[in-house]
């Protein structure tokens, strides 16, 4: 695993295998035989053919995986017959996961770690979000600061999920989701949380809470990062209060 | 089951898919399309050797977002020193050359040695028995041995309009921009692979709209000796856009040095100038820039570096005939001033073509055939070296590990002689 771009030639030792980088988390490790993981190369062109000396030299990763490719490892995993797949966020990688790269479905599968589908619904009201403190009773992530969230049902759609949690943790019914975006993933430990984000403009702040938590509060979108709260609270809440930009002439 | 996050969601855990795109072998994900004919390459009908080149030609087609493959009438091959491929582009070329050979002509650029003078060169016998086999691999590969950066100057010469697939950066500018072919800057292998193929992906500068100027850089009146200098910083100037460029007075070798330099110093492989023999579409220059004669001074100054070279080398790209009795004809009535060695640089082509003026430059130095400055174990023999190119200041002092001084030509001919 290294969360900076690789060179081939430098970069890595084409004898031993070993990664020299010193960017490079993983520096002193062998790729021979592990699944390599990098964004994408930099460097030399020769970077090709020492992609091509390491597979002779029986010390070639089992497989590439890059955030996106680039023509130097491409050439390289192709004149080396080294399986290579690319368009992955490798944030969500970790070293030492056990991870399987299927060719033919063009997927790298974590092996070990569960992905989860949890929707999370921000409530806003005059400017204000809702934050909702995780109470002793929950399993996870407790005494940590969240929006109306939880798990998608077996079978049941994201806006399903969304309004079925909304009235459960909030007690409102019947309102409609102001936005609604395309999941995004975060990585916490071996689990992939897969979040389905939304954000309802409710017509006020008044809201009854269950068991799932201890205490809620509205605050200033500004004010979130004061608060520890559960992962990639802030980059869905970013996300869903972008205003979208105008076009410029 | 109404659930916190933490709470087993009675939901089996699955483990965690990462959607992907793949590059190798499966490459039905691809965007290229691909004819019959094209998919039977893929699949390896033809072989393993074409299964790969088709492979590498459809991959980098992908990246860069072209729709299909195209013919080329000529490939240009680089990677063919073993300075700059190493041990592992050997064995790689080695091993391809058994199962794959070129269909369309295709050329290679300067080796590490002369293959005539290697001894006195001062190149050793390891490195003389690895280029040995380089050159062996590609002539099984059936790629023509000129061993040049100049293949137009040597028979390799595209037309105008025709899509080529070559490498070698100062060559690729000088085909795009000055006799109006359409390549791109094609890595060793991709070349190679094309050759093979003989196709290119249709991307980049093989398309109209991407080799339209985007900026127009006016020159002062550029001393001929400063025309590589012009190169070097209309190179930085242009960034990744295409520059077209007027006050360039010059003939096909000022194009040549001037090309070569802006190729090595920035990213864009064509430039268009009035007269250019293509047709270039100003509508979409959106910024003049105007660079005065002194900023070229100023980069005069700045490459100058010192006086004590061990070297003074001409040749860079590789010294065409008409280059070859310019430097003669200023050289025959003088003496060596023995100041320094000289390498004169050039095309086994343009050595045969000029018998009486190889023999007045040796006196001052060697003339060296089917290599260059640039490509050559120099760091071996020597470690401060003087230059005329523009394009030598760029990989002299990075590939050759050189203090690097720039003079004109006309300047290191006063040096060496007397």
């Amino acid at each position: 695993m290294c969360s900076s771009p690789l060179s081939f030639l430098g970069g890595l030792d084409a004898a031993s295998g070993e990664i020299l980088d010193s960017d490079c988390e993983s520096k002193g490790e062998s790729v021979s035989g592990k699944v390599l993981c990098f964004p994408y190369g930099k460097g030399s062109t020769v970077g090709s053919y020492a992609m091509y000396q390491l597979k002779l030299n029986g010390m070639a990763p089992a497989a590439i995986v890059n955030s996106s490719a680039e023509p130097i490892i491409a050439t390289g995993a192709i004149i080396a017959d080294i399986p290579m797949v690319d368009g992955v966020d490798i944030s969500l990688l970790r070293s030492g996961d056990y991870t399987r790269v299927d060719a033919d479905q063009g997927v790298v599968e974590l092996v070990n770690v569960a992905e989860k589908d949890v929707v999370t619904c921000i409530l806003r009201n005059g400017g204000k979000i809702l934050l909702l403190k995780r109470s002793g009773k929950v399993g996870s992530y407790r005494g940590q600061w969240a929006g109306v969230s939880g798990y998608m049902e077996s079978g049941e759609d994201d806006v399903t999920s969304a309004l079925r949690e909304l009235s459960e943790e909030t007690g409102r019914t019947s309102i409609r989701p102001t936005k609604r975006l395309e999941p995004e993933c975060f990585r916490d430990s071996d689990v992939v949380w897969r979040v389905h984000p939304f954000l309802f403009d409710v017509p006020s702040r008044e809201i009854t809470i269950d068991w799932e938590h201890e205490a809620f509060e509205w605050v200033s979108p500004e004010d979130l990062s004061r608060y520890p709260t559960v992962p990639g609270l802030q980059t869905v809440v970013g996300k869903l209060l972008e205003r979208r930009k105008r076009k410029a002439d | 089951m109404r659930t916190g996050i933490a709470q087993s969601s009675g939901i089996p855990d699955r483990p965690a898919l990462l959607p992907s795109r793949y590059y190798t072998r499966a490459l039905i994900l691809l965007d290229v399309h691909l004819t019959s004919e094209e998919e039977k390459i893929l699949a390896g009908e033809q072989g393993e050797g074409r299964r790969k080149a088709m492979e590498l030609l459809v991959a980098l087609g992908d990246i860069y977002g072209a729709e299909r493959l195209i013919p080329i009438a000529s490939a240009q091959v680089s990677g063919a020193s073993f300075k700059t491929i190493g041990d592992a582009g050997l064995r790689f070329l080695e091993d391809f050359s058994r199962e794959a050979k070129v269909t369309v002509r295709s050329s290679l650029n300067p080796l590490g040695l002369d293959l005539v003078r290697w001894k006195a060169m001062g190149i050793d016998e390891r490195f003389r028995e690895r280029q040995a086999r380089i050159v062996s691999a590609y002539r099984s590969l059936g790629v023509e041995p000129l061993y040049t950066c100049t293949p137009y100057l040597s028979g390799n010469r595209p037309r105008k309009g025709q899509h080529i697939a070559w490498a070698e950066s100062s060559a690729t500018i000088f085909a795009n921009s000055v006799l109006g072919a359409m390549t791109n800057r094609e890595g060793g292998p991709s070349a190679l692979a094309a050759g093979i193929v003989g196709k290119t992906a249709e991307y980049g500068l093989h398309l109209k709209e991407n080799r339209k100027p985007r900026v127009r850089i006016d020159l002062e009146e550029v001393p001929r000796g400063l025309v590589p200098l012009a190169g070097h910083v209309v190179g930085k100037l242009a960034g990744n856009r295409v520059p077209y460029i007027t006050g360039l007075d010059v003939g096909p070798d000022g194009h040549k040095a001037f090309g070569a330099a802006m190729a090595a110093s920035g990213a864009v492989s064509i430039y268009a100038y009035p007269g250019q023999p293509w047709k270039a579409d100003l509508s979409e220059v959106r910024e003049k820039i105007s660079l005065p004669l002194s900023e070229l001074k100023d980069a005069e100054e700045s490459l100058a570096g010192g006086d004590d070279w061990d070297l003074a080398t001409i040749g860079c790209p590789h010294c065409s005939p008409a280059e070859l009795r310019y430097l003669a004809s200023r050289l025959k009535d003088k003496k060596p001033s023995g100041r320094c060695d000289v390498w004169f640089c050039t095309s086994r082509h343009a050595y045969a073509s000029c018998p009486r003026e190889v023999a007045v430059l040796k006196r001052f130095g060697k003339v060296l055939c089917d290599t260059c400055m640039v490509v050559a174990p120099i760091e071996t023999m020597y470690s401060r070296t003087a230059s005329d190119s523009g394009k030598a200041m760029v990989y002299l002092p990075t590939l050759g590990k050189q203090k690097a001084s720039f003079r004109t030509t006309d300047a290191l001919l006063g040096a060496i002689s007397r």
